[in-house]
């Protein structure tokens, strides 16, 4: 996988000298400290709760995993397939899944420093005398990284796919919301069986039932790897297609 | 270096690429000619490893383009049409982002990033945007990115195209410069341009490989022996005159076409242009002269000659010249299309020598008097117009 990181370091620069990677970041930052200060109240100051809220039981978190990636991933193929650059990428010597993981890094590299604040959070109850659960804080960290990292994939696949970025953009939020949602209509669902196979495949149930307890569990790791890894070869796969056509 | 056999490509039902084969060796130059969609592109894209073929092979030293395609992208330096550059980026960036996808050492990354801005001219302007540049330096940033990893090979996909004609003949002296350390593959649908760069033509049309060899050798096997046309009046000489000509070193054949009126017609075929010598001798012999032209099909009449399928102009022809003395090919193709006001090779003739009254140039050169002059009629010099009667003749003539 040589060159991932030539394109990991390119895509970073490539956001963040952009002004919409520092608009998404400060908005994500406001949200999430103003629902964070909110969260407190609510729970009555038991601020394991409150990360928990902040790194997964919420709505805004889901909210922010369905709209943020697909801001980052929009342009980075569709885009640079119009303008050409897509062309230098892909003679340049490096493999096609070189390209594609280091775009992948890249985005779900800022979404790991969007759900960075927390430690800010962390930081802050522990200086007024509450220190939050490590186990509740980490793992919850990692279950959000994961969580968009799989997000992140599907940006980049509905990237691939088009040549339009706002199409792109479109196309990875409806996916993403039926991600989400999709597990949700399993209750409408009757066989036992069907429940069951759609709960295997539930990412909130997923990161809530493991990482936010503060439990590592390799497998629900793997769920999201897998997964993200499965978008991830299909958007390569695409990228490739679009040599034949 | 590179070679190509049986190349097929096809997008759904369109033929881009038509069985191509060809060889280049190492440290050629070679430039691919052909109209909009004939395929050059899609060419250049195979052997870079962007485009797939549809069948055939193609092979970059020795690697197979679509087999080894790491290790033929690794020995060239592409640049495509768009001249794709991150615009948020600084030049020189770019170039430290292309040596990391090359996997460069910083040290060499160092030595290279001066090397190439020297080569193209871009020291000074290192550190500006990529979006700032104009089209000019932009494309010259273009190829200091394709040439920083020192590639064997070297794909120039329309380098000139959207430059102002001083960027097109800065460009051109660039490609000729890097001529002599890599080999070097460009295209262009402008004649002028190949013509001036590349030692060795390859034209396509409409995805097929219609004509491979240098410019000389493409116009002698596609088109008549180049000639000198003499025309003038020849007075007591007249029975001799054509073993005079026959008599000037490097003539090969003087092809004698008869009389006109009081003119005599030559046509002497030698290789190079044998004016000066033709006129020279004119004058020893008091020839008055009508028409001194060196004829040569150019690359460009060649090429339109392919794309429209045969009906071109098969040389360049001044309007001027005798009615009924122009051969039936040339009287043809002016007719059907009227090239020949694009063709201003052979119109500026000096005519060395001269003793004939009527000083006549015909001058094809649309900007040499700015537009407004009627490019069929022939300019007059040193203050003498032609006469009312000879010009009409001469118009008649042309037409």
């Amino acid at each position: 996988m040589r060159g991932v990181f030539a394109i990991y370091r390119r895509e970073m620069a490539g956001l963040f000298f952009g002004p919409l990677a520092w608009a998404v970041l400060a908005l994500a930052f406001c949200l999430n400290g103003y629902l964070f200060v909110l969260y407190l109240k609510s729970q009555a100051g038991d601020v394991d709760v409150a990360v928990r809220l902040a790194l997964g039981e919420s709505w805004a978190f889901w909210m922010l995993l369905i709209l943020v990636p697909p801001l980052l991933t929009m342009r980075m193929i569709s885009e640079e397939s119009r303008s050409g650059i897509l062309e230098f990428l892909l003679t340049a010597p490096i493999s096609d899944a070189a390209v594609v993981t280091g775009k992948f890094l890249a985005a779900t590299s800022f979404m790991a420093i969007l759900w960075a604040s927390v430690f800010l959070y962390a930081a802050v109850t522990a200086s007024l005398g509450v220190s939050v659960d490590p186990g509740v804080l980490i793992g919850g960290y990692t279950g959000a990284v994961l969580a968009s990292a799989l997000f992140t994939a599907v940006g980049l696949l509905a990237s691939s796919l088009t040549n339009t970025p706002v199409l792109s953009a479109f196309a990875a939020v409806l996916a993403n919301l039926a991600i989400v949602i999709a597990p949700l209509l399993s209750n409408l669902a009757d066989d036992p069986v069907v429940r069951r196979a759609i709960r295997h495949i539930d990412v909130i149930d997923h990161h809530s039932n493991s990482f936010l307890l503060g439990v590592f569990d390799t497998a629900y790791a793997l769920f999201f790897v897998a997964w993200t890894a499965l978008v991830l070869f299909l958007t390569v796969r695409a990228l490739e297609t679009r040599r034949w056509a | 270096m590179i070679s190509v056999s049986h190349l097929t490509r096809t997008f759904g039902d369109f033929t881009a690429l038509d069985d191509v084969s060809f060889e280049i060796a190492k440290g050629e130059v070679v430039g691919f000619l052909g109209p909009n969609g004939a395929g050059k592109t899609t060419t250049l894209r195979i052997l870079a490893g962007y485009l797939p073929a549809t069948s055939g092979t193609a092979r970059v030293a020795g690697f197979d383009v679509l087999r080894d395609s790491i290790e033929v992208r690794r020995r060239i330096g592409y640049l495509p049409e768009s001249v794709p550059l991150y615009r948020e980026h600084r030049v020189i960036e770019m170039l430290e982002f292309q040596a990391r996808l090359h996997g460069m050492s910083r040290a060499d990354t160092r030595r290279r990033v001066g090397e190439v801005l020297q080569q193209v001219g871009l020291t000074d302007r290192s550190r500006d945007l990529v979006g700032h540049l104009s089209r000019g330096l932009r494309q010259r940033a273009g190829l200091a990115v394709a040439l920083l990893p020192d590639p064997e090979v070297l794909i120039l996909d329309e380098p000139t195209s959207g430059l102002d004609p001083l960027q097109r003949i800065e460009v051109r002296a660039l490609v000729r410069e890097l001529a002599t350390k890599h080999t070097v593959i460009l295209s262009s649908h402008i004649l002028p341009e190949i013509e001036a760069t590349c030692p060795r033509v390859v034209i396509l049309h409409e995805g097929r490989l219609v004509a491979d060899g240098t410019p000389d050798q493409l116009v002698r096997a596609h088109s008549e022996i180049s000639h000198v046309r003499l025309e003038a009046v020849l007075g007591a000489d007249a029975p001799n005159a054509a073993k005079f000509l026959r008599a000037i070193a490097g003539v090969r054949e003087v092809v004698d076409r008869g009389r006109l009126g009081i003119h005599h017609q030559f046509d002497i075929v030698c290789d190079e242009d044998l004016r000066e010598d033709v006129g020279a001798l004119a004058a020893a012999r008091k020839w008055a002269l009508r028409e001194l032209s060196w004829r040569r099909p150019t690359l460009e009449q060649l090429f339109s000659r392919i794309a429209i399928g045969g009906s071109a102009v098969t040389a360049a022809h001044p309007p001027g010249s005798s009615a009924g003395t122009a051969d039936p090919a040339t009287t043809a193709g002016t007719a059907s299309v009227p090239l020949h006001v694009s063709l201003p090779l052979s119109s500026a003739a000096p005519q060395p020598g001269k003793s004939a009254p009527a000083k006549i140039v015909y001058n094809l050169n649309p900007f040499d008097q700015g537009a407004t002059r009627h490019l069929g009629t022939p300019k007059a010099v040193e203050g003498q117009t032609p006469s009312a009667a000879e010009q009409r003749a001469r118009e008649s003539g042309g037409e």
